[in-house]
């Protein structure tokens, strides 16, 4: 919380976190490529190959296609960030949801700031993935506070019961949407890392050299933010929540192997039903058994 | 090496590009893509877009048509870039070169870098080639 | 100070009537703007009052004009053969000659006029958009007709309507005689039906007439609610609205009327299943539906519902209007996603966020009323500079179509920068809109079906407004857009508001301590919003005994993000011509760096087309309106229903 903390020991957390981050999300990218390749039955890359394509792409030579493009790859990589850092301050997670909506909006303005087809399904696509998946996570910012009485990130330290007890089934329809964020099948709809080639790179088509690297670079942030999300179902002692979080990860790898791409349609489809059915479940069997605050 | 060129050499992205090849060479390029031969390992990605794209594979005698293809999407691969024509149709159009429709070989358009002759090539050759191509990409 | 912002705007409203001449009703009408600007700020400086004017008997003068009023919408339901304006007509007059004549009531109740902080809210709210909007207008007017070649100007009499609705809308929010509030009500309804008829086409008309009839089902019920509060409660003191609100009467009585004049609300501020009104009235001129249809005659709907909060709170009628409320916040939410006409999309908006605030009036804590508050201003604020962009974008490509607006960046950059901020300022952080909905979901526990469909609806909200946004920005590989010229008419207007989203958002921590925590207090007792530090919001919880935060919100340092992140690449990163690559076209494009064509079958040249998606099988209005229309009349049924029983 704002007052707990001494203002130093919060700056140092958002400077170790904006350093530390990256590296761990660029790790996390080089392992999900090295698992990746053994399940297919290869060696596949080193486990640091996301730096080295960050640094190569940084190399290139800047070209774009509108000037509109700039503004919103860093709206998105800034707004990420922030709410990264909105994470680490432990404050108001309505408001993180809010902000990474923002992050999402901005990718899915940049895919539509050049009259590209390619990017223009691309963005209509992101559109339709956050449409999928932005109705659950409100929904678990809303189980928290149903369960305790805020929406502060710092309360659900303070508490005693892990969130996972309570909030199995949120939890679920969150690994849902780690599916649908990390861009894996069968949710890959919009832009993925492979060179899947429905609709080229969709929403990244028309971005090259150095504002692609900003991409990455804003994935990268991504996959701490979602981890670090999923660990808070279990933040006493966190290391449990960080190992269930890996431990989510891996399953994610495993599906993305296994299942096939699937239409947008569907996606939704499912989303708004059995994502909604498991979040609306559980805020109901809470509201029901506790009464309001 | 410093840093940019390590990267530049450790993570070339492809695009590979048809112009009219019989697709014998096509083959052989996806199948370095294969856990066979599995050229992920050396940061390989095949990324079907230019903009994104490092090294151009380019298979098949030039024609009209694809002339211009070839010349658009060279354009848009951004600096620094290494063209490796491969097949024997790439580098000099083989067996077409007196065709009404063949214009000649890929450097006929555009700058070529490496050449890797065969009919189809060997994906060892391929490989042989690319390496070759970053080395050139690293002294750039 | 009051008599001049109701009788001003009226005196104004006819001397325009009378002017013809272009430049000397610009000057009245800047002039109008001026004073009604002034006079409401000097009203919120000098702070809540009350007052009841003696000397004319204005209360025989109101029911004589209310009469007028009826009787000309008969004259208006029997010329144009619409049998449902003349049958809520009569439905009007025939209980209003009752009241006056067989229950000889007296309408004579002090004090006339009570001026709260909420009032103060509103009245900025009228006189400042209101005013810059009819300053839109002169101008906009102007090329409207131009453009329609028509050759008598009717301009005088769309400023007086525009004019004289200011007058009545500061006129409702004053009043505390219920019939007085009746009056002004019947008053923008009138304005209403003759600005959206004023083009006079026979689509206009009709859809004038539709709107007619459904606010008049509204003032039937008002109607009602005054006859059985008079009859029930003994006399005209029951008609005080301080004295409805006050608890003074029997709660289980009072709700009956309440639930009426909440309906009332209802279609004034165009909720399912009442929206087919203001769909129709988008085909009236630009500026009418940027003062009536978004930012000041709907709100007057939303702001009697508020007003009457404290006398339904804690009832299961409280609860019924929350979900109703949160209902057409989901469903219309859902049916913009499939329009493809700009106005369209804002209009299903307005009334989604009507609900928005609506609900939040329903779930009555301090901290829901506190998010009404200012949702109700922020709404205002952006939805009017939207509409006021609208219509600058029709009058530049001379289309209200979405598909048309496409790389409206390249052609139009200025006006695609406002609107482009306008629509990131109706559903992103840190803008005053998402504020206020951040803390209305913060809120919303205490009705978790509001809850839900809050949820649902702001997921929808995100989709509509980045497809339009999108739209607008798909540009060729170009450089060099020119900058449009815009005539003072209409960039004044858009710049203020624009100024003004920016200054109320970055300021709404001493704005809210300062001014509106007064008037959340009008409606409920208590504070849970607290600024700490660099204009941090804090929620906290409702019970006084622990202050238990519910969450935060930094202001300034999220406005300051904001800046860096958008702003600063789009000033600081230039592109070179040499920079600039064709889109992606698979090679296969002809021409330059900006073309868009590409060699199909045979090398034919052939131009690329994008389209947006619509999703018009499953979200459009053929697909969603008859059962989102269902729900809302069950709901409606419901919630009269709760005023009916006396259960609390």
């Amino acid at each position: 919380m704002w007052g707990d903390r001494h203002m130093l020991e919060q700056f140092i957390l958002v400077i170790a976190t904006l350093v530390g981050a990256p590296l761990a999300g660029g790790l996390l990218f080089g392992i999900d490529r090295k698992i990746t390749a053994r399940l297919q039955g290869r060696y596949g890359p080193p486990v640091i190959q996301p730096f080295y394509d960050f640094f190569k792409l940084l190399g290139k030579e800047h070209i774009a296609v509108s000037r509109l493009q700039f503004i919103w790859i860093y709206g998105y990589l800034v707004f990420m960030v922030v709410s990264l850092i909105f994470l680490v301050l432990k404050s108001d997670i309505l408001l993180l949801v809010f902000l990474l909506g923002f992050a999402g909006v901005s990718l899915v303005l940049g895919g539509f700031s050049t009259k590209s087809p390619y990017a223009h399904f691309g963005a209509n696509r992101e559109l339709l993935q956050i449409m999928a998946y932005e109705p659950v996570l409100l929904l678990f910012a809303i189980g928290i506070y149903a369960q305790n009485g805020s929406f502060l990130i710092s309360e659900i330290f303070k508490q005693d019961k892990p969130l996972l007890f309570s909030l199995w089934p949120l939890f679920l329809a969150v690994l849902y949407v780690l599916t649908i964020k990390m861009r894996k099948s069968p949710f890959d709809i919009a832009t993925s890392h492979h060179g899947h080639q429905e609709i080229v790179k969709g929403v990244t088509t028309e971005y090259s050299g150095p504002y692609f690297a900003l991409f990455h670079l804003a994935e990268w942030y991504e996959i701490v933010l979602l981890l670090g999300i999923i660990s808070l179902f279990w933040a006493n002692p966190l290391w449990v929540g960080i190992l269930i979080a890996l431990v989510a990860f891996l399953l994610e790898l495993l599906v993305d192997n296994i299942a096939a791409r699937m239409t947008a349609r569907w996606m939704v489809r499912l989303s708004w039903s059995i994502g909604l059915l498991l979040g609306v479940i559980n805020i109901a069997y809470i509201y029901l058994t506790k009464g309001v605050s | 090496m410093g840093l940019m060129q390590t990267s530049r050499v450790k993570s070339p992205w492809i695009l590979h590009f048809d112009n009219s090849s019989c697709n014998g060479c096509d083959i052989e390029v996806l199948a370095c893509l294969t856990p066979l031969y599995d050229v992920e390992r050396f940061g390989m990605v095949n990324m079907g877009n230019p903009k994104h794209a490092d090294i151009l594979l380019i298979t098949g005698p030039v024609n009209r048509r694809t002339a211009r293809v070839l010349k658009n999407l060279y354009n848009q691969v951004p600096d620094p870039k290494v063209v490796v024509a491969v097949g024997t149709c790439a580098s000099t159009a083989g067996v077409f070169h007196n065709c009404y429709n063949v214009l000649g070989g890929v450097d006929k358009i555009i700058p070529v870098d490496v050449y890797v002759p065969g009919c189809s090539v060997r994906p060892e050759a391929i490989i042989d080639g690319v390496v070759m191509a970053l080395q050139k990409l690293a002294s750039l | 100070m009051m008599a001049i912002a109701i009788l001003l705007p009226v005196a104004a409203g006819l001397l325009i009537l009378a002017i013809r001449n272009y430049y000397a009703r610009n000057v009245v009408v800047v002039a109008t703007s001026i004073a009604l600007i002034v006079n409401s700020v000097l009203l919120s400086i000098n702070g809540p009052f009350t007052y009841t004017p003696d000397g004319v008997n204005w209360g025989l003068f109101i029911t004589i004009l209310d009469y007028a009023i009826l009787l000309f919408y008969l004259y208006i339901g029997f010329t144009l053969r619409n049998w449902l304006v003349v049958i809520f007509a009569f439905t009007q007059l025939i209980p209003l000659a009752y009241f006056e004549f067989i229950m000889k009531a007296h309408l004579e109740l002090s004090p006339a006029f009570v001026v709260d902080h909420l009032s103060l809210v509103m009245t900025l709210i009228i006189s400042i958009i209101g005013s810059l909007i009819c300053i839109f207008a002169l101008r906009y007017m102007y090329d409207h007709e131009h453009h329609a070649h028509l050759t008598k100007s009717r301009q005088s009499r769309f400023l007086f309507w525009l004019v004289l609705f200011l007058g009545a809308m500061n006129g409702l929010v004053f009043a505390n005689n219920l019939f007085w509030l009746y009056f002004f009500w019947e008053v923008t309804t009138l304005c209403c039906y003759q600005l959206i008829s004023h083009d006079r086409t026979q689509e206009a008309i009709n859809n004038a007439a539709r709107a007619l009839w459904m606010n008049a089902t509204g003032g039937t019920a008002f109607i009602f609610a005054i006859i059985y509060l008079y009859a029930t409660q003994g006399g005209s003191s029951a008609l005080s609205v301080q004295t409805l609100i006050g608890g003074g009467m029997q709660a289980s009585v009072v709700l009956l009327p309440v639930a009426l004049l909440c309906y009332t609300g209802f279609t004034k501020a165009a909720q399912m299943p009442f929206q087919s009104w203001l769909l129709g009235a988008m085909v009236a001129p630009t500026p009418v539906s940027a003062l009536l249809h978004s930012s000041t005659m709907v709100k007057a709907g939303v702001y009697l519902v508020l007003r009457l909060a404290p006398a339904f709170a804690g009832t299961y009628l409280s609860i019924a209007i929350a979900v109703t409320g949160a209902f057409t916040f989901f469903a219309t939410s859902a049916l913009a996603v499939s329009q493809t006409t700009g106005k369209r999309v804002l209009a299903y908006s307005t009334i989604a966020n009507l609900g928005l605030i609506i609900a939040c009036a329903g779930i009555n804590t301090p901290l829901s009323v506190a998010a009404a508050i200012l949702l109700i201003i922020f709404h205002a604020i952006s939805k009017g500079l939207l509409f006021l962009c609208a219509g600058t974008i029709e009058h530049q490509i001379w289309s209200r179509e979405i598909e048309d607006m496409e790389g409206l960046a390249a052609k139009a950059p200025l006006t695609t920068l406002i609107t482009a901020v306008g629509i990131l300022s109706m559903f992103l952080p840190p803008f005053g809109m998402l504020l206020g909905k951040w803390i209305a979901l913060e809120a919303a526990y205490m009705v978790p079906l509001a809850a839900i469909f809050f949820v649902l609806a702001s997921t929808l909200t995100i989709v509509f407004w980045t497809k339009w946004l999108g739209r607008l920005l798909q540009v060729l590989p170009k450089l060099g857009w020119p900058m449009e010229k815009l005539s003072l008419s209409y960039s004044a207007p858009l710049w203020t508001l624009l100024v003004g989203i920016f200054a109320v958002g970055i300021g709404v921590g001493p704005i809210y301590q300062n001014f509106l925590l007064d008037a959340t207090h009008n409606v409920v007792s208590g504070n849970q919003i607290f600024v700490i530090g660099w204009n941090n919001l804090v929620l906290t919880s409702a019970s006084f005994i622990q202050r238990d935060i519910l969450g935060i919100f930094p202001i300034w340092p999220l406005y300051l993000i904001l800046v860096v992140a958008l702003l600063l690449p789009l000033l600081l990163i230039g592109l070179k011509p040499t920079e600039l690559r064709p889109v992606y076209l698979c090679g296969e494009q002809v021409g330059g760096t900006d073309t868009d064509e590409w060699s199909a079958e045979a090398d034919q040249k052939t131009k690329f087309l994008l389209g947006g998606y619509y999703f018009q099988s499953s979200l459009g209005e053929k697909k969603v309106n008859p059962w989102a229309n269902t729900i809302a009349i069950v709901l409606l049924v419901i919630m009269i229903g709760c005023g009916v029983i006396v259960i609390c």
